[in-house]
């Protein structure tokens, strides 16, 4: 696939499907689950069930309120490039770093050359997409952002760690399509980070997505978007979902003079805000981008994973969002 | 003077593997309000402590308090002048560290210093001389929102009237090296002649300190030799994002410093002590081991602990073998 083609989806209604970005709260019982694993009070299985109850409760939600293309919610992992790091040998989890703040991460560490043994997300899909009738996308983290948060004590560039990346990250979509996955999300926030590896973004993204037939997503955020706009549009998927609501639907004006040609992911609330925003003002922010964007090529979601937020502030914004989509629907 | 060693400024705050990580749990109890500030300010002397015996037991000659007070370079000033509000995240650089950004909102006033507490504490506890690092007027500027002065020169000459005046206090406390950081500064040579005026109202103010201007994070073509005419007594620049710096310090002009970080601050491979030697050596070559001071190539933070530690010992071992 090339960067201006894009495969149709086949979804029912004229457009305005809704989504998720990733990431949903963890609901208390995870996190003392989590500390009860810690101190070896339950075991590996138990913790496992906890999770499972999560995603099903998330899953029912996301149908409770006519949610159109699901995720799972993720709530068996704890940060998007350490889930992967810790299943592909030739990558390490290394010591703490902070990221801001008082909040610290393990960093990962490239020891070796970066390989796959098993299937990382397959088996979460499936449980996830046994329990709704509606689609359930496969979330991967891109080979470009595992690289730029990671060390790399192996490679001798960028690149060459990139590329082995990519093709683990398209064995494990080839892998969640063949489970019969339709929609494969392969997440990119680190992609606006550096104007002068744009070039590099796009080439591993071209290993990951060249095989697939599914409809192919990247996620990209914290950035500036202004400088990387219209180049991000050679990333090779059908589907990039942006934050508008964090930067005042700014993008707009990018897209007045470089139409946006794919699919795009709508983000509409902000997910590092703890307000709740009413259906309303969501509504106004879906018409304002309907006079740049085709409906039948848009998808609307927070801005971002909501992992951060609690559950209810996670519950309202994705509600919220959905009465205001029904509204819009109702204009077509 | 012989050749010397130091740090950039921060230094990892997490122990090493096993240990137990008073800081972050004092900071948790104290945003729950279970503990006071001054349990905290404690927590937080301990670990100066801590890091500054580590960097000397590395065998580092001017040692830094490792930024334990601070999250970021900008906010411990503009959360304490007047005119500026804390906003939201933002990456820092190119680093998968985020930062808070200073919104300047009313008129920039000096509100007492910002920063003398923290390094007064830290030459109390040092063998030998403690570096001040501030962050530099330019780089303050271009990371921060202008709500208020419109115009990037005059929000630059603000910015610098109150950094001027906290080097005044530091040099006044007794530090005798003061580094004014500008990584900001190698994507903006359209401010180079602001940064002169900026730069030059901070210096202007000390009699006796040595003035490090650092930059990390890339190279400094684009400013070009115009860089050394900056009014400091010594130039940081970073030879492991920057390799095309050692063309650029063959126009050092004689009787200015350099400090060249020549061991990777953003990676865990460590590099030998001989590859560190062969850099140091090369270097002393060019400008002369009497004005060369190696360092990291930035900040340690952005290392886990061990990692910092041991490049350290080998950037110090390795300019003890150039040093003969």
């Amino acid at each position: 696939m090339r960067g201006g083609d894009v495969t149709p989806v086949d979804l029912p209604g004229p457009g305005l499907w809704t989504t998720s970005v990733g990431s949903l709260p963890k609901p208390d019982y995870i996190s003392s689950g989590r500390s009860r694993r810690a101190r070896g009070e339950i075991d590996k299985a138990e913790l496992v069930e906890l999770e499972r109850r999560a995603t099903r409760e998330w899953i029912e939600f996301q149908d409770s309120i006519g949610t159109d293309v699901l995720v799972d919610g993720e709530q068996y992992r704890g940060d998007m490039v350490a889930f992967f790091a810790e299943a592909l040998p030739g990558l390490e989890l290394g010591g703490l770093v902070r990221s801001y703040g008082n909040r610290y991460y393990r960093k990962p560490i490239a020891t070796g050359a970066v390989g796959r043994d098993d299937a990382v997300t397959v088996e979460w899909w499936q449980y996830a997409q046994s329990l709704t009738n509606k689609p359930v996308k496969g979330m991967l983290t891109g080979p470009y952002t595992i690289c730029d948060w990671s060390f790399n004590e192996h490679y001798a560039s960028r690149r060459d760690f990139v590329l082995d990346l990519a093709k683990v990250i398209r064995d494990e979509a080839l892998e969640l399509e063949r489970a019969g996955c339709r929609f494969i999300q392969i997440d990119e926030p680190a992609a606006s980070t550096r104007m002068d590896e744009l070039d590099l973004v796009i080439e591993g993204m071209e290993v990951v997505t060249e095989p697939l037939g599914a409809h192919t997503i990247t996620h990209i955020c914290y950035g500036d978007f202004h400088r990387a706009y219209p180049k991000m549009l050679d990333i090779p998927v059908d589907q990039i979902d942006l934050e508008f609501a964090n930067s005042d639907f700014s993008l707009l004006d990018d897209f007045a003079a470089n139409p946006f040609t794919k699919y795009i992911g709508l983000g509409i609330s902000d997910a590092h805000s703890h307000d709740v925003e009413p259906v309303e003002g969501l509504a106004h922010g879906i018409r304002r981008s309907l006079e740049y964007l085709l409906p039948e090529r848009t998808f609307v979601d927070p801005d971002c994973g909501l992992k951060t937020r609690s559950v209810d502030e996670a519950k309202g914004k994705l509600s919220n969002i959905a009465k205001a989509v029904e509204i819009v629907r109702g204009e077509l | 003077m012989a050749l010397q060693s130091t740090v950039v400024g921060s230094y990892p705050k997490p122990p090493e593997e096993g240990g137990s990580f008073a800081l972050r749990k004092t900071l948790q109890a104290w945003q729950r309000g279970e503990v006071g500030e001054a349990e905290l300010a404690g927590a937080r002397r301990d670990l100066a402590r801590e890091i500054i015996a580590e960097q000397e037991a590395a065998g580092i000659d001017l040692v830094t308090d490792g930024h334990v007070w601070w999250d970021d370079i900008l906010t411990p000033f503009a959360g304490n002048m007047a005119g500026f509000e804390i906003g939201g995240l933002l990456r820092w650089f190119d680093n998968n560290v985020y930062y808070r950004r200073p919104v300047c909102v009313d008129e920039i006033e000096w509100r007492g210093p910002s920063s003398i507490e923290a390094w007064r504490f830290a030459q109390s506890v040092a063998g030998g001389p403690v570096k001040a690092v501030i962050p530099g007027p330019v780089t303050f500027a271009r990371l921060s929102v202008d709500e208020h002065y419109g115009d990037h020169g005059r929000f630059v000459e603000a910015i610098a009237s109150v950094l001027a005046q906290e080097a005044f206090e530091l040099e006044a406390a007794g530090a005798r090296f003061i580094q004014i950081d500008e990584p900001a500064l190698l994507g903006a040579p359209e401010d180079l002649e602001l940064a002169k005026r900026a730069i030059g109202q901070v210096s202007g103010q000390l009699e006796a300190a040595t003035t490090i201007l650092c930059t990390y994070f890339g190279d400094a073509k684009r400013l070009g030799a115009e860089l050394f005419e900056l009014p400091v007594d010594s130039f940081g620049l970073d030879f492991v994002a920057g390799p095309d710096n050692r063309e650029l310090i063959a126009s050092l002009p004689a009787g200015l410093g350099l400090q060249a970080g020549v061991v990777d601050a953003r990676n865990t491979r460590l590099e030998t002590t001989d590859e560190v030697a062969a850099t140091i050596d090369d270097l002393a070559s060019g400008v002369g081991a009497d004005n060369l001071t190696v360092s990291p190539s930035a900040g340690l933070e952005f290392l886990p602990r061990d990692k910092a530690k041991a490049k350290l010992e080998r950037l110090a071992q390795a300019a003890a073998r150039v040093q003969g």
